[in-house]
């Protein structure tokens, strides 16, 4: 039991990170349509912003926080206004604009490859390393603080789509992209604005796992497999989706590796699985869309 | 007449060439005709038939490794070896394609990279089967009715294998259902007003072409003797995707335009600036779909519109 509990609070830590992806996706495929891959590159980037700011330059962790995660929002921008908006502009199908994502998912990866090297580099623990008993709860500190800040950042994202006027225009845009347009909203700035929050929802994620798994710039692609994972299983419709998407997934993996009588890479195979399983059987995801869509 | 005449002229002149070069050029001839079959393969299914797929590159793999498994652990003889291989990935195509093709979008594409990344995980938790980490080697292609096949004669084979492949696309790209790919391409719902079974349609043209990459992998199998789990990565697989994207999707003198120019690339560029020709690669790849997206093809087409 108490092993159990443990593994509860790991495996909620890592499906906050999955969550933290779904959202970045969910950002942008709500007023976009586009599925942006390369979230698995942010988090990778923002993960070695960490090492920079904090191990290398020894900001104070709240400010390298801030300075990465304020690079990432113009790094977000860029990539909308050079890989996305040209081709949407241009009236190009939305397969055209997915597919340079991927080609900037390579150019990140890539310059990130060229400038770190092949090596890991570690990423500070921001409360320090140290281990905290809650009741029967127990967990690494890292564990917890990763638990806090996504939920801190979902209630954010639920308030900014709920309770704000801008909020709203995102969710218009995504109900219809040319009655939203005809009603005065920006459709190119909201587009701008979601790839922005985006990076830097991922780049967050990356920044909470990265002390765990050490920068490295290959940490990306699985990052872009699972958070995607979780957004299909959570359902796309709604911000709470990716939540629960996350955590189920997490657990359904953690679960798997620490009592299936398999080898540990075989964990590996849960998403593939638990995608698979949701295509067939649920394709809206856990939590349908309210019915704005009709 | 012709057209066979055309074909036979090319199997000659691609043959010959075989003959000509030494022993590492021919190494580096083979892997290039085995990119364009790959290549070839890959613009049917992305190019002709719209399915962004990412296990393209696996499904070779799977073959590689079928046929070194089945031949020389399960003591199969060399054609029934082919025929299980291929059944093989004819079997786990349609256990993804069948899922992720209920739905449009980006499912398949989400699918086939876990695919991916699973076959990699297998290769490496496979134990004295696949053998892990390390691969598979110190295996050589059986005899034939007596024959050895070696050298350039191996490439001779691969030529062959590309020309089929070529030759056999070609047609199906002319075909009913080379048509109808195309129609569910630009819009799966005219498509099934049509009266063309969409999903359907999908599957099949998933299946076929993932076979198609397996039988390239079996040939790949015997050209370095050697199977390892990196060679299979997620590295080439996108490779494979910008080939086709940078060439030209759609077209098969693209597809092949693509597939020379990139896999020719890093030979120019490693003096240059060594192993990083990924990061040139991820830049052509955005510069073709925001200035060209017909690609190195449509470049040639608007280049000799010009010169007429």
């Amino acid at each position: 039991m108490r092993d159990l509990l443990e593994l509860a609070v790991s495996a909620s830590a890592t499906g906050c990170v999955y969550a933290l992806l779904a959202l970045a996706y969910l950002v942008m495929i709500r007023p976009t349509g586009i599925i942006n891959f390369a979230v698995g590159e942010w988090a990778m980037v923002g993960a070695f912003g960490a090492f920079l700011a904090v191990t290398k330059v020894e900001l104070p962790y709240p400010v390298g926080v801030a300075a990465v995660l304020a690079c990432m929002f113009v790094v977000g921008w860029a990539t909308e206004r050079i890989a996305v908006r040209p081709l949407v502009r241009a009236g190009a199908p939305l397969l055209a604009p997915i597919l340079a994502l991927l080609g900037m998912l390579v150019v990140f990866r890539e310059s990130v490859a060229l400038a770190f090297g092949p090596d890991p580099y570690p990423v500070p623990y921001p409360l320090g390393f140290g281990r905290l008993e809650l009741g029967p709860l127990a967990g690494s500190y890292q564990s917890f603080f990763i638990i806090g800040t996504t939920l801190a950042t979902f209630a954010l994202a639920w308030l900014f789509f709920e309770r704000t006027l801008a909020g709203k225009c995102f969710a218009a845009v995504a109900i219809d992209r040319r009655a939203a347009a005809l009603v005065g909203i920006d459709r190119t700035r909201v587009a701008a604005l979601s790839f922005a929050a985006g990076a830097v929802i991922a780049a967050l994620a990356g920044l909470l796992v990265g002390p765990n798994v050490s920068a490295h710039y290959l940490m990306g692609v699985p990052l872009a497999i699972q958070g995607f994972t979780a957004l299909v299983i959570g359902g796309v419709g709604r911000v709470e989706g990716a939540l629960l998407g996350g955590l189920l997934l997490a657990f359904a993996e953690q679960l798997t590796a620490r009592y299936a009588p398999l080898p540990p890479g075989y964990a590996q195979g849960v998403p593939l699985a638990l995608l698979m399983l949701f295509l067939l059987v649920r394709p809206t995801g856990l939590l349908a869309e309210r019915g704005a869509r009709a | 007449m012709k057209p066979l005449a055309r074909w036979l002229a090319a199997a000659l002149v691609l043959s010959a060439l075989a003959f000509a070069l030494s022993s590492y050029h021919n190494d580096v001839y083979r892997k290039l005709l085995l990119w364009v079959t790959l290549a070839l393969g890959y613009n049917f299914l992305f190019g002709v038939a719209g399915q962004v797929a990412f296990s393209h590159f696996a499904f070779y793999g799977i073959g590689a490794y079928s046929i070194v498994i089945l031949t020389f652990q399960a003591g199969l003889p060399l054609p029934l070896a082919i025929v299980a291989g291929v059944a093989l990935c004819v079997a786990v195509a349609l256990a993804v394609a069948i899922p992720s093709t209920r739905l449009e979008g980006f499912y398949l594409a989400l699918a086939t990279l876990a695919l991916a990344q699973l076959f990699i995980v297998v290769l490496n938790e496979g134990g004295a089967v696949t053998g892990g980490a390390g691969g598979l080697a110190d295996y050589r292609l059986p005899a034939i009715l007596g024959v050895r096949v070696t050298g350039p004669w191996y490439t001779v084979v691969i030529v062959l294998l590309m020309l089929g492949t070529m030759a056999l696309l070609a047609r199906l790209d002319r075909s009913w259902f080379g048509r109808a790919c195309r129609a569910v391409r630009d819009s799966p719902e005219a498509a099934a007003a049509m009266g063309v079974n969409v999903a359907r349609t999908k599957v099949i043209a998933f299946t076929l072409t993932s076979a198609l990459a397996a039988v390239a992998g079996m040939a790949y199998a015997f050209v370095d003797n050697t199977v390892n789990p990196p060679i299979f990565g997620l590295e080439n697989a996108f490779l494979l995707l910008f080939m086709v994207i940078i060439g030209g999707a759609g077209r098969q003198a693209g597809a092949i335009a693509g597939a020379v120019a990139l896999y020719l690339l890093p030979f120019v560029l490693s003096p240059l600036i060594g192993h990083h020709h990924a990061l040139v690669f991820g830049v052509l790849m955005v510069a073709a779909i925001l200035l060209q997206p017909r690609g190195l093809i449509g470049l040639y087409d608007a280049l000799r519109r010009r010169a007429a």
